[in-house]
């Protein structure tokens, strides 16, 4: 937890420095390794869904822990496409996972999926400043927003990237950070 | 035919009808029960019986059918956009026990926020716990200020029954001597974390007459041997409470006092029995009973019995007594002073303030403390140091301290491992208090009976005409500035203030529509509850509140409602009723 402070500053500073997210480069990832699902979209298109599921896990990456694709980010996303976002989020989002498609065809010849790593999160890079700009509209910060949702609310999210303690029985008021280590679930 | 006739009536006669089966109409039957009555509750939604409708009790956060347990956007809109003015009471964890407001009209002259679950339990099941004492102060405010009308009672008459409530309901808290906030009988208090401790110390040395205390709550802390053999249990916190308790920690109808009735063998429960109005036999100046609108069939009951409660929350109740007309009660029933539903009060919130409390980085919590902190009032006491030139009575805040979790985090920018690892942990220390203040008795804060809208059966609908005047708007700003007083005295830092406004009825603590009072001409109920001008029925909800205080009121319905069937049943005995 020595390193808490920084991370809170980065937390509450206006945005996260452009070196903080290059350390991702050298974390091993594996975004781009797989481009066939596991699981059927029922609202995108199997080419957006494929997209999805390498940009929740930029977003949300394996770290020490699993990310966003191993839990299932990308799926839960589709489905809330179809019971929960109205119809206006929806088209945003989608627009914007074939804008993923266009820009990359576009500036290297070939799919989002396709690219390595440090070109997607290039480009991510440029998403997540249009979306500082247009918080609540900009495709990126609702499929961020989803992301964030999808991921914290998962088993794994819940469970090992945060705390979860469904009968926590004691309630203790003040206990050393160091001892829970994360931030509750719930 | 005629024989006919008097089976039926035989078949539908009890020795007691309880309408509604909330908080007041659970202890209702539960008092007439114990005392021998066979007894009829009468609920107007479906059942939900303890343990196993609460279907979303032990859901994980990943198991819900939509993003984060919310509801959409085009749901909320059209099924409940009187609900959701809350903020936090429907989700899809809780959506099942609250009312669709598009089969529920009601008309807003005003704003008026009616925020309600039909089922059996009502409230109970949802209210917020916190349970304390209205004091000497609250019961003689009336007739020392001349406001509306004196109560009919003083806290001596009440506080055995406190105790009595108490005793059976459990409540934690901790006893702080204060003639304002009686002490009443606690299970050992909930903890305070270490920024509310330290709130605390703060505060209480640089500013004399204030005080914090945990907030006194209806849940078991050390059960008794009365409370576990009923299968209650512990507190686990959780703090899911809202979705129904599955230990049974938290006082409800469902997990307390309508199991005890059903262990007498006296109690007939009927949801789905929507009572519209009260029989009055006009020779003997009695009610024989009451008409009830079966749900399920769509056909007209009648239900009789020598003594009926009401006790169908505040604003129903009035419903009911408007709705029942008669040669002698041209303006609804016992409407002789025309105060059934004026009067209406509620407590009104939304304003406080917020600061974050640094030096605390390393410290965190464990387990969902299902309450939080609690500042007395320190206004209006009666001594030269308290009183207030602009407004009269007072408010407490309710409030808390905690560090925010993921949800703070929806909007942060970026995108990475960095961002997620700074999401895992938890945020600032923030600490926040929120007033309750006191609402005076205005005759006409008002709700009215409605017939040219009517509801899917058909029924007549209510309208609301209520505001906040001069004296709360003055507290309102006062609430706003102590609050930042408070927080600014122990040192945290951003303390920001707000009045985030309020709607009438978002305090989800309506009362006043048959208030209790000495005189017939100016009020509805005697000191006994009893309707002034028809002694066989006793109003025992909210309804009955000739003054709001600015404490919750739910202990004190409680109270009136088992020192009233304790006088019903001696009375009954007499063959005074």
């Amino acid at each position: 937890m020595s390193n808490y402070p920084s991370r809170r500053q980065a937390l509450f500073g206006a945005t996260l420095t452009f070196a903080a997210i290059w350390t991702t480069l050298s974390l091993p990832s594996a975004a781009t390794a797989q481009t066939t699902l596991s699981w059927s979209p029922k609202v995108l298109t199997q080419a957006q869904a494929q997209v999805l599921e390498v940009a929740v896990e930029l977003i949300m990456p394996a770290t020490d822990t699993p990310g966003a694709r191993e839990a299932g980010v990308a799926r839960f996303i589709d489905r809330a496409m179809g019971n929960f976002y109205d119809p206006g989020q929806v088209k945003t989002m989608r627009d914007g996972l074939d804008r993923m498609q266009t820009d990359a065809q576009a500036a290297y010849g070939t799919s989002f999926t396709a690219l390595d790593e440090r070109r997607q999160i290039e480009l991510l890079t440029r998403y997540d400043a249009e979306a500082t700009r247009l918080p609540l509209t900009h495709f990126f910060a609702l499929i961020r927003q989803a992301t964030t949702v999808g991921f914290f609310t998962s088993e794994t999210g819940a469970t090992r990237t945060l705390r979860y303690d469904p009968f926590p029985g004691e309630y203790r008021g003040c206990v050393p950070l160091k001892e829970i280590g994360r931030a509750w679930a719930t | 035919m005629a024989n006919l006739n008097t089976r039926a009536r035989k078949t539908n006669t009890y020795d007691a009808i309880v309408v509604g089966s909330g908080i007041a109409g659970g202890w209702a039957a539960k008092e007439l029960t114990e005392k021998g009555l066979k007894t009829l509750v009468l609920e107007r939604g479906p059942m939900v019986r303890h343990l196993e409708d609460y279907p979303t009790a032990t859901m994980n956060p990943w198991e819900t059918k939509y993003p984060g347990g919310k509801l959409p956007a085009a749901e909320m809109k059209a099924h409940y956009p009187v609900q959701a003015r809350t903020g936090y009471t429907m989700t899809e964890y809780t959506q099942h026990f609250f009312v669709k407001d598009d089969e529920h009209p009601y008309t807003e002259t005003q704003r008026f926020d009616w925020i309600r679950g039909y089922h059996v339990g009502g409230r109970s099941l949802l209210w917020a716990r916190q349970t304390y004492r209205h004091s000497p102060m609250d019961f003689e405010a009336n007739a020392r200020e001349g406001v509306g009308v004196d109560w009919p009672i003083r806290y001596r008459d009440l506080a055995p029954w406190y105790d009595y409530v108490e005793r059976f309901i459990g409540v934690s808290g901790q006893a702080e001597g204060l003639a304002h906030l009686p002490d009443g009988q606690f299970q050992p208090p909930m903890e305070m974390n270490c920024v509310e401790k330290d709130l605390k110390a703060r505060v209480e040395a640089n500013i004399p007459d204030r005080r914090i205390t945990i907030g006194r709550a209806a849940h078991l802390t050390a059960p008794t041997e009365e409370q576990l053999a009923q299968g209650r249990g512990k507190c686990q916190n959780r703090n899911l409470c809202i979705r129904g308790c599955p230990f049974g920690a938290y006082f409800s109808s469902n997990s307390s006092t309508l199991p005890a009735v059903e262990r007498t063998g006296n109690l007939t429960l009927r949801p789905g029995s929507i009572v519209t109005s009260l029989i009055l036999d006009e020779k003997k100046g009695k009610a024989t009973g009451v008409r009830v609108l079966d749900e399920a069939s769509g056909q007209e009951i009648e239900f009789y019995a020598d003594v009926v409660f009401l006790c169908a929350s505040t604003l129903n109740t009035a419903w009911i007594m408007l709705n029942s007309t008669s040669t002698r009660f041209p303006n609804g029933f016992g409407n002789d002073s025309d105060q059934v539903g004026r009067n209406v009060m509620d407590h009104h919130l939304g304003v406080g303030a917020q600061a974050e409390a640094p030096g605390y980085e390393d410290k965190y919590y464990s387990g969902r403390r299902p309450n939080g902190i609690y500042v007395p009032r320190f206004r209006n006491l009666g001594d030269k140091a308290s009183a207030r030139t602009d407004y009269l009575r007072g408010f407490g805040y309710q409030g808390g301290a905690g560090r925010p979790g993921w949800e703070r985090t929806l909007n942060v920018p970026g995108f990475g491992a960095d961002r997620k690892a700074a999401l895992s942990q938890p945020g600032p220390w923030m600490v926040r208090l929120g007033g309750f203040g006191e609402i005076l008795p205005y005759a006409d804060n008002r709700m009215t009976l409605n017939t040219a809208l009517k509801d899917k059966h058909g029924l007549p609908t209510l309208t609301f005409n209520v505001s906040l005047r001069e004296n709360e708007i003055a507290m309102r700003k006062d609430m706003r500035l102590a609050a930042m007083e408070m927080l600014d005295a122990a040192g945290f830092k951003n303390v920001v203030g707000a009045d985030q406004g309020y709607g009438p009825g978002l305090g989800i603590h309506e009362m006043g529509t048959a208030r209790m009072g000495r005189d017939p001409k100016t009020s509805v109920l005697n000191a006994h509850n009893q309707v002034h001008a028809c002694k066989n029925v006793y109003i025992t909800d909210g309804a009955a509140m000739t003054s709001a205080s600015c404490v919750n009121p739910s202990l004190t319905y409680m109270a009136l409602t088992a020192r009233a069937v304790d006088h019903a049943v001696s009375s009954r005995r007499r063959g005074e009723l």
